[in-house]
């Protein structure tokens, strides 16, 4: 059947559709983890489930949606979405105002890479069918993506070394990483979760 | 007038409606009821475009719906079951302009529009209410006003009384029993024909995705027996 | 508890949204380029100003960034510490605290935007200025962000109380963390569904009508101060 219209009206199709109301529920999802914190056993430090928001969207909705749903992560805390760590926001945030920039600035990228370490190409596979070592890979690429970035917004903000923004940015944080990345690899196993 | 013309719809294997022919009248109420999975949800959703049909046709005003989903759309207005879900904004007036925006109306009719549909459903000089503030049965209208500002001529609403309180559910039925009488059809699928037995023109039975039954409430009667439905 | 929109009639509230992100955007730019005890104590100034004007409490605003503190006050310390003697060396820290201070400052601001400026505003802001698709995605879509915030709160904390209930505190934390996003990201994804159909039954455009925007004179003052922090800026850094 031809779906067309003969008003001016130039309605978003179907699939684009439900691809924009998964976006958003994904960013306002990552604004839902920023308060979220568990502590990690031993070391103490508390984490926030962020940066598996960003694992999960890039091998739950690939490529490009994934990436699309960090920018909308971005644009909404930057037009005051309460969505940033703790439930801050603010485009000042953005620009440098906060020790968390370069973290949040690396949300899109990471999620780009890891949908496409994932998926190969810009289509999107059922993810319990990418073996794990492959899913693992991409998990750890982006880790890496997101706390390069976060080391040298860290310098550029605060202002120090490069030592220094490893100590405070990137080594307390490792222990949870590697806890998230076996927790999103259950998850895209578990097979509940398929973004059909 | 909605018109559907051995309509098939499949999920995989399951084949949730299975041939229905039938014909929604201008200004009617009608009533479409039958067991969990019958079909009802399946059927009213291809009555503006929100699925497309395996087989068959379906007509709004003697078109096809596929020929122009905006006017299809414009035409049969729907409530969700669930309509806390389907909000698309934080406070009731952006909210209920929410399809009149799409339309690319100017901005007076838009307000225009905001405001006889929340008046429609009692719910005037409340547009910077914040939605998830509002009780149950307040949802539920602005929901409807929702639908309402695209000026259907047919309302059709998925399990409206679903979780309203009885004083609630009045408020609904008086709503929509006003709106069928200034003109606009209205179609609600139920489980629960009580809510709307003394309002209803007419009242469609579905099982396994046929027509089982139709007619006047009186007529029908008889074949609600063994379902899932609650007569009145 | 966190940072959002609160209506009200200050002056602050009557600016047109993007003034007010331009004065935002070039106090940034000020604020990196005078880094400086006496251009951090201009600006200190200029944010009391801004948060009078927006009748926005400093205090209760950096309660509501307490998460980010931590890192604030631990810049200047690691950067000051070294391997061995003196073991702290101040002038290292000096740098690094000016740093914290500015940030501090950028969060007061940001929070003045926040509390006023509503979500309908804001959206139109991004819808007009950048044109297309992409910026009737991003408006939208940060709109809906705004719609479902609460509601996926809601849902983590419910999860998170269930599995306390089961006794989930004693499970290891990868399951924990493994049961709760699997759980979030199904409602999530349910919700989704719904809301998508929602959507389209309203004729969900690429073309709607955008709420209104006026600059006006009142918003005069904003882009000044907006023009001469830019200047200052533009100034310090050559």
């Amino acid at each position: 059947m031809t779906r067309t219209n003969t008003s001016g009206v130039d309605l978003v199709d179907e699939e684009t559709t439900l691809n924009i109301a998964r976006a958003a529920l994904f960013a306002a999802l990552m604004g839902a983890f920023a308060l979220v914190s568990v502590t990690v056993p031993v070391t103490s430090i508390p984490f926030t489930l962020q940066v598996l928001g960003v694992f999960l969207a890039g091998i739950l909705l690939g490529p490009v949606w994934g990436g699309a749903a960090m920018v909308l992560y971005l644009a909404a805390g930057a037009v005051g979405a309460p969505v940033f760590e703790g439930g801050s926001a603010g485009i000042g945030i953005l620009l440098g105002g906060a020790p968390s920039f370069g973290y949040l600035w690396a949300f899109p990228l990471a999620a780009v890479v890891i949908g496409y370490l994932v998926h190969g190409s810009t289509e999107v596979r059922r993810p319990s069918s990418v073996s794990p070592a492959r899913l693992v890979v991409a998990m750890a690429v982006g880790t890496v993506v997101i706390y390069a970035f976060g080391a040298l917004g860290l310098m550029y903000v605060q202002d120090v070394g490069p030592e220094a923004a490893v100590l405070a940015g990137v080594v307390p944080f490792v222990p949870a990483e590697i806890l998230k990345l076996v927790a999103a690899l259950g998850i895209v196993r578990s097979d509940v979760l398929q973004a059909g | 007038m909605i018109r559907t013309e051995g309509l098939v719809h499949r999920y995989g294997d399951v084949t949730a409606v299975d041939g229905i022919s039938m014909t929604v009248d201008d200004g009617t109420f009608l009533a479409i009821c039958g067991a969990n999975g019958s079909g009802k949800t399946t059927l009213v959703r291809h009555f503006n475009g929100l699925l497309e049909p395996d087989d068959g046709e379906v007509f709004v005003d003697g078109d096809p719906v596929g020929a122009d989903l905006v006017a299809a759309r414009t035409a049969v207005g729907m409530v969700f079951q669930n309509p806390r879900d389907c909000f698309v904004a934080a406070t009731v007036g952006a909210d209920v302009a929410f399809g009149p925006e799409n339309l690319g109306l100017a901005r007076e009719e838009i307000d225009r529009r905001v405001e006889s549909a929340l008046s429609a459903v009692g719910m005037d000089g409340r547009r910077d209410e914040r939605i998830d503030r509002l009780s149950g049965g307040e949802t539920a209208r602005v929901a409807i006003a929702g639908a309402l500002a695209m000026e259907p001529d047919h309302l059709v609403l998925d399990e409206p009384f679903t979780g309203l309180d009885w004083p609630a559910r009045q408020l609904v039925r008086e709503r929509l029993e006003s709106l069928n009488a200034a003109g606009t059809s209205v179609v609600v699928v139920t489980h629960d024909l009580g809510a709307v037995a003394d309002v209803v023109d007419r009242v469609v039975v579905l099982s396994d995705g046929t027509i089982a039954a139709d007619g006047p409430l009186g007529a029908v009667r008889a074949d609600l027996e063994g379902l899932d439905v609650r007569p009145p | 508890m966190t940072l959002v929109y609160e209506p009200g009639s200050t002056p602050a509230h009557r600016l047109d949204p993007r003034s007010k992100l331009l004065v935002q955007t070039t106090f940034v730019a000020a604020a990196f380029v005078y880094t400086t005890p006496p251009g951090l104590l201009a600006l200190t100034g200029l944010v009391a100003g801004m948060l009078a004007v927006a009748r926005t409490s400093p205090l209760r605003s950096l309660w509501e960034f307490r998460v980010v503190l931590p890192v604030v006050v631990a810049a200047p310390i690691l950067e000051g510490l070294t391997l061995g003697a003196p073991w702290f060396v101040l002038a290292d820290a000096i740098g690094p605290a000016l740093a914290s201070v500015r940030v501090l400052l950028v969060l007061l601001v940001t929070a003045a935007y926040v509390r006023t400026t509503p979500v309908r505003e804001s959206r139109a802001v991004i819808q007009r200025s950048v044109p297309g698709r992409p910026g009737q995605f991003l408006g939208m879509g940060a709109a809906f962000v705004f719609r479902f915030l609460p509601v996926l709160q809601d849902d983590v904390a419910r999860i998170r109380n269930a599995q306390r209930v089961r006794l989930g505190a004693e499970r290891p934390v990868t399951e924990r963390v493994r049961l709760l996003a699997v759980a979030a990201f199904a409602r999530a994804f349910d919700r989704a569904d719904t809301f998508a159909l929602a959507l389209q039954a309203r004729c969900f455009a690429w073309n709607p009508t955008l709420p209104e925007l006026r600059l006006g004179a009142r918003d005069l003052p904003a882009l000044a101060l907006a023009a001469a922090l830019a200047v200052a800026a533009v100034v310090g850094a050559t």
